[in-house]
Formats: C-alpha cells, sequence, structure tokens
C-alpha cells in the first residue's frame, strides 16, 4: 500500500463511462452509415471506380563497343502470366500451356510458385514464346481464363562477343532479393536487373525509369478505362559505350584457340581498356531462358571454370615480371650499383646453407648486371641482390604497385589476391617456421605465397609505362579518366627499368624476342610462372607506342610452359594486329 | 463462480476479464493479418514478423510483471527523465524515412515517443499523488500540463505530430480523476474548442454564447471570469494569423484534405477515400476472409497497421467492426474498473492515464479509417501491425497488472 488512498469517485467513473460509450456508439454509427446504408454506393464503386497505379516499361539501354557496334541489345519476346483470382482450373489450364509450349507441368508450377505475389497480381509462368505459341494460346482463349500474355524485352548478344564475360548478364528478381534494393526503382518480383558484369555495374544508368499509368480497374484489375493525366512516362535506360575494340577483342580470343588464360589490351594514357579476354568462356545466351538444369549442372562443374572472368577473378603467381619489385628497391634505395656486374654460374648457394638454388639457364649467364639480369631474366643475380633487401621494404613496393588491392575497374566481384608480408609468414608457417632470407628467395622470382589477378598486372606494367601516373583501368569510355596515386621514383629508376624491358624483347639473348616487331618499338617482361597444377604459366606484361599512343599487354596462358616461347608471339601478333589494322584507337 | 470461470478469470476476476479481451484482439489482429500477407508463413510476412513480435512482447511483460509498484511509485521521475534522454537518441542516429522518431535494434525498431507517454502519465500521477490535498485549488493543474507540454515538444521536434497530440489525451481524464474541479477542466478545454470554432465565423458566435452563459453559471471573482472570457474569444481570433504563419505546409495540409476528401483523389487524401470504399463495400457480413477486394489488390495503403480496421470493415463486414468495438469497449471499461477498484490513489491514476492513451489510439485510429480523423500514422492497439507499438501495449498492460495487485 502507498501513501494515499484511492477515493475515486464514482461520478467520475461515470463521467469517463459516459464519454467512452458515447465515442464508440459514433464510430459504430458512422461504420453503420457506409457499410449498410451506403453499401450500395462503395460496393459499386469499388466495384467499377478503383484507381489502380500501373507500372509501365521503356526499354533498357544498349550496351556499344568504343566504335558503335551493338554489343547486347533487346529482342522482344513473350511472356505469360497467370492471375491467380482468375483461373477456373489451374491443373487443367497449365496442362494446356504445357502442351502448347512443351513447358513441363512441373516446371510450371514450379515457376507459378517463387514469382506469386498475390491473389489477385499476374504471376509470369513462361517466356520466350513465340510468335506460333501465342497464336495457339490465343484460339484457345475461353479456356484459359485468367491466363495473359504480354511483350517483355529480353538481352540480346552480339554473335561477335556473346561469351565476353564482362558484359554480364540479367537475373529475374525473386521476393527474397527485393528488400535489399534501392525502392525508389520499383523492382518488382519477376523484373530483370542486373546480376553481374557490366549489367550490373551500370545497372543503374542502363535500366529503364519506371512509368506510371493510373488506370480504373474493377473488382478483378480488369482496366475500365486511364484516367487522368497525371500519369507519369517511363523512360528507357541510357546506353553504355565501351572503351572495349570488338574486333581486337575477337582477334585476341582467336590467338588463345583453345588454351585456358586471358588476354589484355589497354590505353594507358585514359586506362581505356580495349580487349578483356578470358578463355574458355560460354555463351551468354543460356542467362536468356530455356537452359536445362542438367546444362547448368555440367557448365558449374567444369574443371575449367569457363564461368570465371579470369581477368579479375583468376589468381596466379606473377613470376619473373615480379623481379622489377626488386630491381626497383635495389636502385632506389641505393643498394648497389646497376653497372656493377655478378657471376652467375647457373645456381645460387646462399651463405650457411647447402640448398643450391638453380639459374633456368643451366650453365649461367656469366657475368650479368642488372639491365642483362631484367632483360634475359637471370634468376641467381635476383638470388644474390635481394639478400640486401628487407622483406618490409619489399612487399611495401609490391604494393605502391597495387598488388593486393582492388583496381578499381568498374565490374563488380573483383579479387586482390595476395603479398604476403612478415605477419603472412608467422600466421602460416610459425614463428620460426620461415626465415626472411629464404621466403625472399621466392618472392623476387614472384613465385611463392603471391597472387595477382591479371588486371593488376596490367595496372603494374601501366605503371611502369607511364612512369608512376596512370589513369585507372575503366570499360565504360564515358567515366571520367581518373588516376591512381602517383608512384615517386627518380627519372633515371625509371628509365633504366624501362630500358631493361626493352631489352628483353629486343636485345640478343632477351627472354621475349620472339614478340619483336620492326615497326613498333615494345617493351616487356616475360614471366614463366611455376606452380603446383601442371606446366608452368606463360605471362608476357608489356607496352609500346603506336599513333601517338601508349597501348599496354597482358598476355596470360594457364599451363602454356615458357613466357618466352608460349606468351610472347601472342603479344608480337597483338602488336601486329595494330599495324595492319591501322587501328584507329584515337582518344575519345 | 464456476470452476471453469475461476480458471479463465484467475483470483482477479477483472484481470482475467482484460486478459481474455486482449488475447481476442491479438487473436483478431492475426486472423486479418494472415488474411493480407501474400506468403503469411515466410518471416518476412507481417503475419509472421507479428506471432514473433507478440512472443517476444509476452516474454517482457512476464519480466515486468516481477516488478514492484512501489519500485515504479518511487522512481517515477527516474523513469521520466530515463525515457526522455531516451527521445534524444535517434537525434544521434541516422534519420530512418526522415524523421528522427526510431532507434534500429537490428531485429526491429523502438520508438522512444512512445515510452514517453507513459513516462509522462507516471510523473503526473506522481504529482497529482504527493499534492492531493490541494486539487482542489486552479493551479493544480499548471504542472501536469507543463510536463505533458516538455514531453509532447520534445516528440514534436522528432517531428512526429501524432505522437505529440496524444501526449495530452490522459492528462484531462488524469486530472478528472484526481478530483479536479470541473470548471477548472472547462478552462482548459475552452481554448482549444475556441480554435477550432475560429473556423467558422457562424460556429464561432454560437460558441461564443454558450461560452458566456456558462461562466455565468459558475461561481468566482467576476473580473476573472470576464478576463478569461475574453482572452478565449481573442485566441479564436488570433488563430487564422498562426495558422497561416507558422504551420508547416504539409501539416496544414492535411487538415484541408481531412475537411474535403474529394478535392484531390490521387493526393494525399486518396488513402481516406480507398478507406472508406473498403469500409463500404464490406457490408453487413463482409466479403469473406482473404476476399476484400480492395485489401487484396493493395488499395488499400499500410493496411498491415493505420488501415487495418477497414481490412476488417472489407471482409468482416459490420459484423466484424462489431465485435471489434465490443472488445475494444470491454477493454477500456474493464480497466476503468481496475481503477477504480484500485486501492491507492497513486496507482488508480496511473492506470487512468494508460487506459486513455489507449483508448486515444483506438478512437483516433478509427475515426481515420472512417474520415472522421486526419490522416495520422496512429496504430489500434493489439490489432495493429508493428513491434514498438505492441511491445507498448503489453508494457502498459503489465503496469496494470503490477498496479491492480497492490
Amino acid at each position: 500500500m502507498l501513501k494515499i488512498e484511492n477515493k475515486a469517485d464514482i461520478f467520475h467513473y461515470r463521467t469517463l463511462l459516459f464519454v467512452l460509450i458515447l465515442s464508440i456508439l459514433t464510430l459504430l454509427s458512422r461504420y453503420f452509415y457506409l457499410q449498410v446504408i451506403e453499401h450500395e454506393r462503395y460496393s459499386s464503386k469499388s466495384k467499377v471506380n478503383s484507381v489502380r497505379a500501373q507500372a509501365t516499361y521503356a526499354p533498357r539501354g544498349l550496351i556499344l563497343d568504343r566504335n558503335g557496334v551493338v554489343l547486347v541489345e533487346n529482342y522482344p519476346t513473350y511472356i505469360l502470366t497467370v492471375t491467380p483470382y482468375e483461373l477456373d482450373d489451374q491443373e487443367k489450364q497449365f496442362q494446356i500451356i504445357s502442351d502448347i509450349t512443351e513447358i513441363s507441368i512441373d516446371e510450371l508450377s514450379r515457376r507459378y510458385k517463387k514469382y506469386y505475389q498475390g491473389k489477385f497480381l499476374p504471376t509470369i509462368i513462361a517466356k520466350n514464346l513465340s510468335f506460333a505459341e501465342i497464336s495457339q494460346i490465343e484460339e484457345r482463349r475461353l479456356e484459359l481464363n485468367g491466363i495473359q500474355y504480354k511483350r517483355f524485352d529480353e538481352r540480346l548478344y552480339n554473335d561477335m562477343l556473346k561469351d565476353a564475360h564482362f558484359l554480364g548478364y540479367l537475373r529475374e528478381l525473386d521476393r527474397e532479393s527485393l528488400p535489399f534494393l534501392d525502392k525508389s526503382k520499383l523492382y518488382r518480383a519477376g523484373e530483370l536487373i542486373g546480376w553481374q558484369g557490366l549489367e550490373k555495374q551500370y545497372e543503374n544508368e542502363l535500366r529503364y525509369s519506371k512509368g506510371i499509368d493510373y488506370i480504373e480497374v474493377d473488382t478483378f484489375g480488369r482496366k475500365i478505362n486511364r484516367t487522368n493525366e497525371k500519369n507519369i512516362p517511363a523512360y528507357p535506360g541510357k546506353n553504355l559505350i565501351l572503351s572495349i575494340d570488338s574486333k581486337l577483342q575477337q582477334f585476341s580470343k582467336n590467338l588463345l584457340t583453345d588454351q585456358r588464360g586471358v588476354i589484355l589490351v589497354s590505353n594507358v594514357d585514359t586506362g581505356d581498356i580495349l580487349s578483356m579476354v578470358s578463355n574458355p568462356s560460354y555463351n551468354l545466351d543460356i542467362y536468356r531462358g530455356e537452359t536445362t538444369d542438367s546444362d547448368w549442372k555440367n557448365l558449374l562443374s567444369d574443371k575449367d571454370k569457363p564461368i570465371i572472368n579470369r581477368n579479375i577473378a583468376g589468381l596466379y603467381p606473377p613470376g619473373s615480371s615480379f623481379k622489377i619489385i626488386t630491381a626497383l628497391n635495389l636502385i632506389e634505395d641505393g643498394l648497389l650499383d646497376p653497372e656493377d656486374s655478378l657471376m652467375c654460374t647457373g645456381s645460387y648457394t646462399p651463405p650457411g646453407s647447402s640448398n643450391t638454388f638453380n639459374c633456368w639457364k643451366g650453365d649461367g649467364h656469366g657475368l650479368v648486371d642488372l639491365n642483362k639480369a631484367i632483360a634475359q631474366s637471370c634468376n641467381v643475380y635476383f638470388y644474390e641482390t635481394v639478400q640486401l633487401i628487407k622483406l618490409s621494404d619489399w612487399t611495401k613496393t609490391a604494393k605502391i604497385f597495387g598488388f593486393q588491392n582492388k583496381t578499381d575497374i568498374d565490374l563488380p566481384n573483383e579479387l586482390i589476391g595476395q603479398i604476403p608480408d612478415k605477419e603472412f609468414f608467422i600466421n602460416t608457417y610459425g614463428r620460426w617456421g620461415w626465415s626472411e632470407r629464404g621466403v625472399l628467395l621466392n618472392l623476387t622470382l614472384g613465385q611463392g605465397d603471391i597472387l595477382v589477378t591479371p588486371l593488376q598486372s596490367l595496372r603494374y606494367i601501366n605503371h611502369i609505362a607511364s612512369k608512376g601516373k596512370t589513369a585507372k583501368l575503366k570499360l565504360n569510355v564515358n567515366k571520367k579518366v581518373e588516376y591512381y596515386d602517383d608512384i615517386i621514383l627518380s627519372e633515371q629508376t625509371w628509365d633504366r627499368i624501362i630500358k631493361g624491358l626493352y631489352d628483353v624483347v629486343n636485345m640478343e639473348g632477351g627472354s621475349g624476342w620472339r614478340a619483336m616487331q620492326s615497326e613498333v618499338k615494345l617493351y616487356g617482361k616475360t614471366s614463366t610462372a611455376e606452380n603446383p597444377h601442371g606446366e608452368p604459366h606463360a605471362w608476357f606484361n608489356g607496352f609500346f607506342d603506336f599513333g601517338g599512343q601508349t597501348y599496354s599487354l597482358v598476355v596470360l596462358v594457364e599451363n602454356g610452359g615458357g613466357g618466352g616461347a608460349v606468351a610472347s608471339p601472342i603479344a608480337g601478333e597483338i602488336v601486329k594486329f595494330f599495324t595492319n589494322e591501322q587501328v584507329k584507337m584515337v582518344n575519345k | 463462480m464456476s470452476f471453469f470461470s475461476s480458471y479463465i478469470y484467475g483470483p482477479n476476476e477483472n484481470l482475467g476479464r482484460l486478459y481474455l479481451t486482449v488475447s481476442s484482439l491479438i487473436t483478431f489482429g492475426l486472423i486479418t493479418l494472415y488474411s493480407i500477407s501474400t506468403d503469411p508463413l515466410s518471416i518476412n510476412s507481417s503475419f509472421m514478423r507479428q506471432v514473433i513480435f507478440i512472443i517476444f512482447s509476452l516474454f517482457i511483460f512476464l519480466i515486468l510483471n516481477q516488478i514492484n509498484v512501489k519500485t515504479i511509485h518511487d522512481n517515477s521521475t527516474l523513469i521520466y527523465i530515463f525515457s526522455f534522454l531516451l527521445c534524444f537518441v535517434p537525434f544521434f542516429l541516422a534519420p530512418v524515412e526522415n524523421t528522427y522518431r526510431w532507434i534500429d535494434l537490428g531485429f526491429f525498431y523502438i520508438q522512444p515517443g512512445e515510452y514517453l507517454k507513459c513516462a509522462t502519465i507516471i510523473l503526473i500521477a506522481k504529482y497529482l499523488s504527493n499534492h492531493q490535498l490541494e486539487v482542489k485549488e486552479n493551479y493544480i493543474v499548471v504542472i501536469p500540463i507543463l510536463i505533458a507540454f516538455l514531453s509532447s515538444f520534445l516528440v514534436l521536434n522528432q517531428p512526429d505530430l501524432g505522437t505529440a497530440a496524444i501526449i495530452f489525451a490522459p492528462v484531462l481524464p488524469m486530472m478528472l480523476w484526481a478530483g479536479v474541479s470541473i470548471f477548472t477542466l472547462f478552462l482548459l478545454i475552452a481554448p482549444v474548442i475556441t480554435i477550432i470554432a475560429a473556423s467558422n465565423s457562424v460556429i464561432f458566435n454560437i460558441w461564443g454564447i454558450l461560452m458566456f452563459i456558462i461562466f455565468l453559471a459558475f461561481q468566482g471573482s467576476l473580473i476573472k471570469r470576464i478576463l478569461i472570457y475574453f482572452a478565449n474569444i481573442f485566441t479564436g481570433l488570433l488563430f487564422p494569423f498562426f495558422w497561416n504563419d507558422f504551420l508547416n505546409g504539409y501539416q496544414r495540409q492535411r487538415f484541408i484534405d481531412f475537411l474535403n476528401p474529394d478535392l484531390d483523389p490521387m493526393g494525399s487524401s486518396y488513402h481516406i477515400i480507398q478507406s472508406i470504399t473498403a469500409i463500404g463495400s464490406g457490408g453487413l457480413f463482409g466479403k469473406g476472409w482473404g476476399q476484400g477486394s480492395q485489401t487484396q489488390l493493395k488499395f488499400l495503403p499500410v493496411q498491415e497497421s493505420d488501415f487495418i480496421l477497414s481490412v476488417i470493415a472489407e471482409e468482416f463486414g459490420f459484423f466484424g467492426i462489431a465485435v471489434i468495438m465490443f472488445l475494444f469497449f470491454m477493454l477500456i471499461k474493464t480497466l476503468l474498473d481496475i481503477a477504480f477498484k484500485s486501492s491507492d490513489y497513486y496507482s488508480s491514476l496511473v492506470i487512468v492515464g494508460l487506459t486513455s492513451i489507449l483508448f486515444s489510439h483506438i478512437f483516433v485510429n478509427s475515426a481515420m479509417t472512417i474520415g472522421l480523423m486526419p490522416v495520422k500514422g496512429l496504430p489500434t492497439p493489439f490489432v495493429s501491425a508493428g513491434g514498438s507499438f505492441m511491445l507498448l501495449c503489453f508494457i502498459i498492460l503489465s503496469l496494470v497488472t503490477n498496479l491492480s495487485k497492490n
């Protein structure tokens, strides 16, 4: 019991009770008035005079290459929808549709369940109907109450590039994904949305803006007429123009024939990517509908992984191109005189160790200075000199060039690879399971625990080609040119490295001599990256000047063998394409 | 008492009746939510979410039932300060739908303004019970009104006009219950009526005369009565200036829409028109469960919370509305019975305040669906979908349980 006793007055109780009864009766009488006395009026109003907002659509934006070739366009098809409330006999009606479209009843029922949005709302159950099928449905109109067809745009890929991963694809939205999307874009289940690649990256630009028609409908959602001029028109999506040159893309693709690998070509000055091949690939048309489950399973379980865009999601050891990282540390920190020579006898034994590390050239390179070491890719030179460098300095330099970092290309799902540092080694091998000197012998050759994507490798070569100031890689020609953080090194350092890369291709005994072209000066670095999956990966990273612009390229052949023997000739062919075609790669 | 009724009602007959009414309302609400959910058994449907909210609220209810009344009484001020400060939290978080009303707890949102309503009642009850001997004096009304203003002002800035208005709902019933004189209460509501009457000159004149007669009828100093009378008239005359210069565009628009629902059928009064059409087309017995075309075609906006009564009206007809109104009546009457029977002054006042909150929600929400009041996002207790408000209702239930035990 608290301090004061309740002395509530019966009069107060009755006053409040009176207010309560009065209020409830007021409400009830109003309900009675609306529901009983005025029922007829509202009943007919609800039947015929319900204004309903209906979405209207416009085409999605096209995707074109830099020369205006249409790569992805829209293709009108018909879809079949079901309004659950109006179905007379679902089983029988689905049987008719199944007979006409040759889609099994089970599949129809599955889609019906998956895309169901409510009793009175149309649910998509079949796509890609031919005109003949539509005619048959129209003939049996009377038996198919509640089933409608309407136009629906699908994506159509240009035959030239229908296997280009970066284009991406659209997917039908299901109810589960809806809550995660931008509400203002008015997405609905069953509509198409960019799900991968550029279609996803530029979804906001490519997607049409939905319009709204206010229509009067009856109880069954049937249209009576359009109401007023407050309708909002639908606008088509914006076209997307790519930096890709589809001829070059196709040409590069053919160079790889049936080898697994990657070819990248870019304009160093603008960051525009001209070619981005990932082999093997698959036909993007499979997203258009009738792909069976077993086709899907085959594609997903293929051990060559055609579904992956290796350019951004393939991880490889970089091999000898990483010798440049060591070289930069040596020159920039003044750890040795680049003119000094060492003797390569074909093998190297670290001080105090009994293990011997071999050069790829069994009988040795003889006297080697830095330039020759780069040009001929001498292992022993780098085994010895890397001993002057600290692991932390080495990883820092690698990261400055963008490794273990996104290239910020306009594609989703880019991987960042791995540059191992001290912490990594401790976590992986324990405090005493590794030594700094030991791991550096591996790292300096670009082997061991390093993993990079081909696109990162392209960025790396662009940094070198532009002496540290290079544009961010991109596929959208109209995207503003942005730059990566400048890499500031002395002019002589850059010149020395670039001279080395020139000699790789053009000097007697250079490892990339097979790429040499008479008309164009090509710079580059071959790599032969050992890996646990069989033959080494063959790399060639390089750049060249053509028509006043600097272009770069990355060739990677998975388990192809030597970089000099396998990747260099492909690089040479690409340069030849430029000279033969006299490509008008003028900056846009 | 038979075995059956003692089983249902338990030792305290009124509490038993209260729980029975609440369970019926919740069941009615769930049946309706099931009907409007596209995929009721999915975890994201309003039906399943409501089930989860109810289980969660019930759990909180059982925990709060362990709290002693004396603890609440002694800490009334502390409870108020805590709730007051809680209302500041959203201002430091990201705005939700451009307002600062909500705190996102991850699995659901809570609206601190809701809890401030209860805390305001608790503080006013404490004040009135501490000054019980002075209730016949006019000045007793000052502090409770200031407390209500303080709470209301804070909530108004979130901005939440609906909650800010509801905070005032319990003030009058509580003061009446406490024993404040009818004339004093009349002085309080007179200006409000004056303002409303000011919109029409004929009504304003009638009200002026009526007020004059009432002032004559009551005792007290003549000069004081005359002064108050003219203060009222002035308020009425000044109101149009206030209306034009101080209210936001959208606030004015809400009132205008309300007064004239056919003006702009596709604009904001679209909601009222769709709601009335749904209700009217329901008829005597409704279109049947899950058969409401207005509802199922999604003409009806926010049907799971603000307009759930319209769904009931469409699908179950006037019959369904009569049942739900009876349940609401039983709910409020039972609460008043409990307040009346309560053995101490403080508990009794708090229960009356909480009852007023529930009742004002019921009234404003129902009145809105049938076009008697402006569209305002106030949910219906125990029926509307929504976690924060369901939890509040259960907290109120728990407070009532505790206070009645005393």
